[in-house]
């Protein structure tokens, strides 16, 4: 109790040692055929491999602008559609059920479809990975309109303050955090976009080489591919956390306000 | 007189409003109605060629770019006929069905029998949470289906290696919101409890476990979710049967529609699970007087 963060390192390192070691262990001393499980130095052996071989570079350059391309156009369109939906109730009532309905479909299914559409190149993935990514985020900036704080409406309207006025101070800030929720939560589905669809039928792409690695039994190539992702996935979920610190920072620190 | 003429204006008003008033009644649905019927109605016309014929006038030749082919997009009225052919008369979809359900229901039953016990130990222990939430957050960051090429390698691509995804993408939202559940219960209530002395597991029983339920239906709710991404991909990734397989099959066959009346089967299927979960978590929060907090 005295020194918990101490401990909290201490413990967490420690499990994290022991499994790695165990793990290491295991296929050395041919318990376990280290084809199958690799282990964690021929992990890193691999991967040192692969930062100096220029094709590696080239999937993490395909995934990268999979990803980016699909997340930021997800971005671009899915924060005004969700502010607009939730700012008129009409439009909410038109597109709702589209929205719903496409909710309700993990957006891999469509994978075949869109593939038959665009081709097995890197637009059939970015369509995906958009796809996943919009439905989170126009949903998370829908309901952080949805939820606005009644007294400031209310308050803003007796000082007859214009539609403009009121979205511009009183809506958009209320619903940072909420579309920051939408973003990182859609971070992380643009992230299983890129491997599904580079699973299913990519010619490059980190995705493509996990596949190609399991088929070839490199278990140590595909391990550091799915670390790729995992560090990937870190990454960016840290990036949005500093963003929305940054847009949060004029919030007076009040225990009631989430 | 100027009331009896007063009502006699209001009344007039009111009947002259009165389909406007049964539109503002129920406007959500006519426009949600409007808009998805007008949506097909653009579908059916792109592949039935409404629109080319319609604009030929104006466009000229670039106009028949505008009548689809179906094997690229199905219409509404061919996905229609193509489920009714695969429902009630060849009954193809059935097998499919079965698997994948057979799959989901593995699959979620060992996240539920994993996740459960480890998010409510980790949440009680805290030298145990600190010994595992490392693992539960690489876990959380990576897309978890980039495993299923190990998968394939270690189990090969029948039924295990299918529901081993499943588990994998549903244990996590169980065991964190498991976790979250433990850690949210009311100081107060335990502290009552202890003070009448009561042992570990009647606390766990009577406190714990009561006030973790609305938090794990919906860590469920998001593991429903999971588990079907998960049966959709562990199965286009390489299986012999199963919905996902059948959208496979029929998308590198470029039947588009059998691909839509599969992504439809899912679609409903995944509503219907999170419409029962939604029912259980009414049931379940009956006896929780409403707090305004």
């Amino acid at each position: 109790m005295n020194s918990p963060l101490y401990e909290r390192y201490l413990i967490g390192g420690g499990t994290l040692a022991v499994f790695l070691l165990a793990w290491e262990f295991c296929a050395d001393s041919g318990a376990v055929d280290p084809l199958f499980i690799s282990s964690p130095s021929r992990v890193a052996l691999a991967g040192a491999t692969l930062i100096v071989d220029p094709d590696f570079w080239k999937d993490v350059r395909v995934s990268a602008s999979e990803f980016i391309f699909g997340y930021v156009a997800a971005t671009v369109i899915g924060v005004p559609l969700g502010l607009a939906m939730g700012s008129s109730r009409r439009l909410s009532y038109i597109l709702g059920p589209f929205v719903d309905m496409l909710n309700a479909v993990p957006r891999v299914t469509l994978l075949p479809l869109l593939i038959i559409w665009l081709g097995i190149g890197i637009w059939s993935k970015v369509a995906v990975v958009f796809l996943g990514a919009v439905i989170p985020i126009v949903i998370s900036a829908l309901s952080g309109v949805k939820t606005n704080e009644a007294r400031f409406l209310t308050m803003a309207k007796s000082f007859s303050a214009s539609r403009g006025k009121i979205f511009g101070s009183i809506i958009l800030p209320g619903t940072v955090p909420y579309i920051f929720t939408g973003l990182k939560y859609a971070a992380g589905r643009a992230l299983l976009g890129v491997v599904v669809g580079e699973l299913y039928a990519a010619t490059a792409g980190v995705g493509h080489m996990i596949a190609d690695a399991g088929n070839m039994f490199q278990t140590d190539t595909l391990f550091f591919g799915v670390f790729v992702f995992t560090a990937t996935g870190l990454v960016v979920v840290a990036l949005l956390d500093r963003l929305e610190r940054r847009f949060e920072r004029w919030r007076p620190k009040v225990g009631a306000a989430s | 007189m100027a009331a009896e003429g007063r009502s006699g204006v209001v009344t007039a008003e009111t009947r002259a409003a009165a389909p406007m008033r049964l539109y503002l009644a129920h406007e959500r649905a006519i426009l949600g109605a409007i808009g998805i019927v007008l949506f097909l109605v653009l579908w059916e016309g792109f592949e039935r060629g409404w629109w080319a014929d319609m604009l030929h006038p104006l466009l000229g030749p670039q106009a028949m770019r505008l009548a689809f082919k179906p094997i690229f997009f199905s219409s509404p009225t061919r996905i229609v006929r193509e489920a009714f052919r695969m429902v009630f008369v060849t009954g193809e979809i059935w097998k499919d069905l079965g698997w994948s359900s057979l799959e989901f229901m593995l699959g979620v039953s060992f996240a539920l029998a994993i996740g459960i016990p480890l998010g409510l130990a980790a949440g009680w222990y805290r030298r145990f949470s600190y010994a595992v939430e490392p693992f539960l957050a690489a876990l959380n960051a990576t897309p978890q289906v980039a495993f299923l090429p190990l998968l394939v390698l270690w189990m090969g691509t029948g039924l295990a290696s299918r529901v081993l995804i499943i588990v994998l993408l549903a244990v996590l939202p169980i065991a964190i919101s498991a976790l979250g559940a433990v850690r949210t219960v009311d100081v107060r209530l335990i502290r009552v409890a202890r003070s009448f002395s009561a042992g570990d597991w009647l606390l766990f029983r009577s406190i714990i476990v009561p006030s973790a339920v609305p938090f794990l239906l919906a860590g469920v709710r998001l593991a429903v979710g999971r588990g079907m991404i998960g049966i959709v991909v562990g199965e286009i990734y390489g299986s012999a049967a199963g919905i996902g397989m059948m959208i496979n099959q029929a998308g590198s066959r470029f039947e588009t529609d059998k691909v839509f009346v599969g992504v439809l089967a899912i679609a409903a299927a995944g509503v219907a699970l999170v419409e029962v979960i939604r029912c259980v978590e009414r049931r379940v929060e009956v006896w929780r007087p409403p707090v305004g907090t």
